[in-house]
């Protein structure tokens, strides 16, 4: 069983620390498994092949991603005031 | 959003389930101890954890609390009399004492049963105008959770407790989301005088209509925003959260209106599993417990000066019954809610509109929802606990839970927050400056 709550948390606490250095977050790298759970639980947005969210962020799944360990992907370019 | 599997491994809570044998670890405030208020005084019916119990108190004072069904034939000891040191069931007139010891069997002459059978019986202790019990393995029971307000005598206490028909997640959480604070509640915050005055396209047009509804000390109606209250018209406060030897505290921080070089900082502090200690509320406690699956119990306990408190709710006042919505008073800008009653109604509603157990596979957090998402986080940690053989979170053992508390301050830009709240023994994080 994937622990989504685990996962949120730590990417929640990613966000708020590159919100706080002044990065844009553009989306959220997952391992493959969190984004099949995701994808699970939401058979009607996969259906309409609307992007999956989490954090109001797109799921991109990465194999290279640590199930409990998400990247936040901030804009390289954008520095927020 | 959580996985359908993983909410019902947060949201159930009775024998067996993961949450269930967490919620057990903790003394669990069950009833309220007005409800047994002398000696050998009619016993009550507790359910709890989805589990169901008499509670009592015996000819001595002391607190019993029982499996509700009589070891002998199933009989409800609440139906039973309290008389002479114990509880007697009415069916065959099994008695038992406070610590399940069979003290009588009429039908049965010979003392070996006794001697070797005890009825189910729990920890129990009474604090703070509660009772809580232990309903864990023997033997594993962690010191008790003295808050500030635990000692405190009956008539320093009011006691507030409101039933609810739904799953105690969706109460829980909303007890510790401070980003609604400023929108379902602008009502209240209007009544005080405080805060802002909109939300989206509605604004009041004049006074609010529910100006009898229970708040914090008021401001004069019409006075607008005065020293103190809610001096934010900020509804995306940046939250940070760090855990605490009791769970974890968090602060919602708003930019102060007309003044950048002031924050208006709101810190809630989360003692696990069941209390909540909210910013504005200095004086008391806010504690959501579940009853069953589908309803919870969510019991304010504040500490007023002595001899006001000590009134013991009445039982029919308790479980909620949700006024009619003013759709007239909300078109006529009186009202944002349409709910008279004060936050605890408004909050009722929203929560039970959920559903008797909410699917979080359908919703949407977002990063304000920091806390509630810490909250599932150290549920979903302590279940891996106790299914490993350790014991959940936030036990605080060797903590003085006595300065736990929560905070409610305008402060300047530069200062940390913590420094509000040092009791609170928070494990500072990298500090964020948006």
């Amino acid at each position: 069983m994937i622990w989504l709550s685990i996962v949120i948390d730590t990417a929640c606490t990613k966000i708020w620390d590159a919100w706080g250095s002044g990065a844009r977050v553009t989306s959220l790298r997952v391992s493959p498994a969190v984004y099949a759970a995701v994808a699970a639980a939401r058979p009607g947005e996969v259906a309409r092949d609307y992007p999956l969210m989490l954090l109001g962020l797109q799921l991109i799944a990465d194999p290279e991603v640590a199930t409990y360990d998400p990247v936040a992907v901030c804009d390289p370019v954008a520095v927020w005031r | 959003m959580l996985t359908a599997e993983e909410n019902e491994a947060l949201c159930r809570v009775g024998p067996g389930t993961p949450m269930g044998k967490v919620l057990r670890r903790y003394w669990t405030p069950a009833f309220q101890a007005g409800d047994l208020p002398e000696p050998d005084c009619p016993p009550i019916h507790v359910t709890v954890l989805g589990s169901d119990f008499v509670a009592f108190r015996d000819s001595s004072g002391r607190l019993g609390f029982l499996d509700e069904l009589c070891c002998h034939r199933g009989a409800s000891l609440v139906l039973g009399r309290v008389e002479e040191g114990g509880i007697r069931c009415l069916y065959h007139g099994w008695k038992y004492a406070v610590d399940g010891t069979i003290l009588e069997t009429p039908n049965l002459a010979t003392s070996t049963f006794r001697e070797r059978v005890k009825h189910g019986a729990y920890p129990v202790r009474e604090a703070g105008g509660l009772g809580w019990v232990y309903l864990g393995p023997p033997g594993t029971e962690p010191p008790f959770p003295a808050f500030s307000w635990t000692s405190a005598a009956a008539d320093e206490l009011v006691v507030s407790e409101m039933i609810l028909d739904c799953n105690w997640m969706q109460v829980q959480e909303g007890s510790i989301d401070s980003s609604h604070v400023a929108i379902l509640h602008l009502d209240t915050l209007a009544t005080m005088g405080a805060g802002p005055r909109n939300v989206g396209s509605f604004a009041f047009a004049g006074e609010p209509w529910d100006l009898d509804m229970p708040v914090p000390a008021r401001g004069r109606p019409g006075e607008g925003r005065p020293g103190g209250g809610w001096p934010s018209d900020d509804n995306a406060p940046r939250i940070e959260v760090e855990n605490t030897p009791f769970g974890f505290h968090y602060a919602a921080i708003r930019d102060v209106t007309d003044d950048p070089g002031k924050k208006f900082v709101r810190v809630t502090a989360f003692a696990m599993p069941y209390t909540a200690f909210i910013g504005g509320v200095a004086s008391g406690a806010v504690i959501v417990v579940p009853r069953d699956d589908y309803t919870c119990s969510t019991i304010g306990v504040f500490k007023v000066p002595k001899g006001v408190g000590g009134v013991t709710q009445p039982v029919e006042d308790r479980r909620v019954r949700l006024p009619a919505q003013d759709r007239a008073a909300m078109a006529a800008g009186q009202s944002f809610a349409g709910f008279r009653g004060g936050n605890r109604i408004q909050d009722s509603a929203v929560q039970m509109s959920e559903g008797p157990m909410y699917d979080r596979a359908k919703e949407h957090l977002v990063p304000a929802d920091l806390a509630i998402i810490r909250m599932r986080r150290l549920f979903a940690d302590s279940v891996r606990c106790v299914e490993a053989g350790g014991a959940p979170l936030g036990l605080g053992e060797d903590f003085d839970f006595a300065g736990v508390g929560p905070a409610s301050a305008i402060i300047d830009a530069g200062q940390p927050w913590q420094d509000l709240v040092p009791a609170n023994q928070g494990v500072r994080e990298p500090a964020r400056q948006r």
